[in-house]
């Protein structure tokens, strides 16, 4: 089943395959904006992972050294991955009626310097992951001095590929600058390292969002990115911002929240908000964070339907996990 | 990766901090560096352009290809593969360091690329000649070999290391002869040159 694709679970998913997710919500809810149920996302998002997948094949060749670049194709192409930066980043650059082919570059750099993270995120020393998505985590394969220079190399790959691959003759120097920035601040000891740290020092069992805040900042960059490249207002940035934050942390939470009704286990030990407070009352955190992120989107309507997929985008995030089973 | 204990006779950062702090400080450095340079270069003395050249090159020499590519091979441990190691860790650094100068500057492509060249021979210059001096403290004190890479010194010997620091050194020379249109202002990469291959003794007199 297409869908299938999209979803982050192995193969037993619990969505029936008589109707589409989305033909269900109307049954069960009516609380989703009216505007995104027109939108097809499910086609949008498939043909853009399709495209993506297509660039960053191509961005990491096998070259000399073998197992460094095989180490990075393991984690930047695995399957079954959602390509969420790409899809912020993207859409938000479209909502200004760009031409996508001029933000493919810093999208693919966002999915690089992202599994530059979980690489190392993942490393023994740190939240000791022995796999993600069924998939053997990096160090577990080809062990942790490569997967610490596949980390670093995906990185600087990254900010290598924006700043070759754009078309300069589209977006200005100083635009490609402001990205690299975004992008450097996030990563930084005051953004994502600092909430590694953090999710490192924290006591189970009084989860506070450390690990869902991970992916807030992911999210926040990738929509500024998008919002930074089409030349945006420092206003419609800040919305994309907090748009791109909401939408971030609700996300994993939500996949937790699946990750929780399939498996039942609680893999995460504590430290995730689900497992910490259950999946009720983690959905309604979800919801609110829905509310919030459509609150962004509202200051954005001059935009008209290029809006639309920011707003299935969070429908989608959210409605996978209130589907009854 | 290295497992060293200490550097310059400071312990190293995972010895103090522990391995996972020093991964995130490692993680952190990196994009500072890039912040660094655009919040703090002043935008009416370099334009936007160079500044992005200049990111790439970095970017490049860290990377996959790069220092990365040194430090994978030498964790491989493979002798044959000393020449690349030594040319992707040590050379790499000198080779980006020489050529950001001239990006900044707005140098032309023949001069960065001169300025590549020199850079990575002194890179590696430098290199070389460390392992020659500890080679010689180490038989005049009879230690045993503690270092877990392979090093010119030890693939191919003092001899051969030397013969290796000379061509890299006139090598190096070569490129800045072919500035010196700039008059005075090559000086200091001259002596810079001077200063990797002397420390401690000569092997042909200084320029």
């Amino acid at each position: 089943m297409a869908f299938s694709t999209l979803s982050t679970y192995s193969s037993n998913t619990y969505i029936p395959k008589t109707s589409s997710p989305i033909n269900r919500r109307h049954t069960i809810r009516c609380s989703s904006s009216p505007i995104s149920t027109q939108f097809d996302i499910k086609t949008y998002w498939t043909a853009l992972i399709k495209e993506i997948d297509q660039k960053l094949n191509d961005a990491v060749p096998l070259q000399h050294p073998k197992p460094i670049h095989e180490s990075m194709r393991y984690s930047l192409l695995a399957d079954g991955a959602k390509r969420a930066p790409t899809v912020m980043c993207v859409s938000a650059f479209e909502l200004f009626g760009g031409n996508r082919v001029a933000a493919m570059p810093t999208a693919c750099a966002l999915e690089m310097v992202h599994a530059a993270s979980l690489v190392h995120n993942e490393l023994p020393c740190m939240d000791d992951a022995p796999s993600r998505r069924d998939q053997p985590s990096n160090h577990s394969k080809f062990g942790v001095n490569v997967a610490i220079l596949t980390g670093d190399s995906l990185f600087t790959l990254g900010f290598r590929h924006i700043v070759a691959q754009t078309p300069t003759d589209i977006i200005p120097h100083d635009r490609l600058v402001r990205v690299i920035t975004e992008i450097a601040r996030t990563f930084g000891s005051t953004g994502m390292a600092a909430g590694r740290f953090l999710d490192l020092e924290f006591e189970p069992n009084t989860a506070n969002f450390v690990r869902e805040k991970k992916f807030g900042e992911m999210g926040q960059c990738s929509a500024a990115c998008g919002g930074l490249l089409a030349g945006a207002s420092d206003d419609e940035i800040q919305r994309l911002r907090k748009y791109g934050k909401s939408v971030g942390v609700l996300y994993q939470i939500v996949d937790d929240v699946l990750e929780a009704k399939t498996d039942g286990e609680r893999k995460k030990e504590g430290k995730s908000y689900v497992s910490v407070h259950g999946v009720e009352r983690a959905m309604e955190v979800a919801e609110g964070l829905r509310s919030q992120a459509k609150k962004e989107l509202d200051g954005l309507e001059k935009y008209g339907d290029n809006i639309l997929p920011l707003h299935s985008f969070v429908d989608y995030a959210v409605d996978r996990g209130s589907i009854d089973w | 990766m290295d497992d060293d204990p200490s550097r310059r006779g400071q312990p190293s950062n995972h010895t103090i901090f522990g391995v996972d702090m020093a991964i995130l400080a490692g993680d952190a450095l990196f994009p500072l560096g890039f912040r660094h340079i655009v919040s703090q270069t002043p935008p009416d003395l370099v334009p936007e352009t160079r500044l992005l050249r200049v990111i790439a090159e970095i970017a490049r020499a860290v990377g996959s290809t790069g220092m990365a590519a040194g430090q994978f091979l030498d964790l491989e441990g493979s002798t044959n593969a000393v020449d690349f190691v030594q040319e992707k860790k040590f050379g790499e650094m000198g080779q980006c360091s020489a050529v950001c100068g001239g990006l900044l500057a707005g140098a032309s492509d023949d001069e960065i690329q001169q300025l590549r060249i020199y850079g990575q021979a002194v890179g590696v210059l430098y290199q070389v000649v460390d392992d020659i001096l500890e080679a010689k403290v180490k038989k005049e004190e009879n230690e045993e070999e503690k270092k877990k890479s392979k090093s010119y010194v030890s693939v191919y010997g003092v001899e051969k290391a030397m013969e290796v620091a000379d061509e890299l050194r006139s090598q190096a020379k070569k490129e800045l002869e072919g500035l010196e249109k700039y008059g005075d202002k090559v000086l200091p990469l001259y002596s810079f040159l001077d200063y990797a291959a002397d420390r401690g003794f000569s092997f042909t007199p200084p320029v």
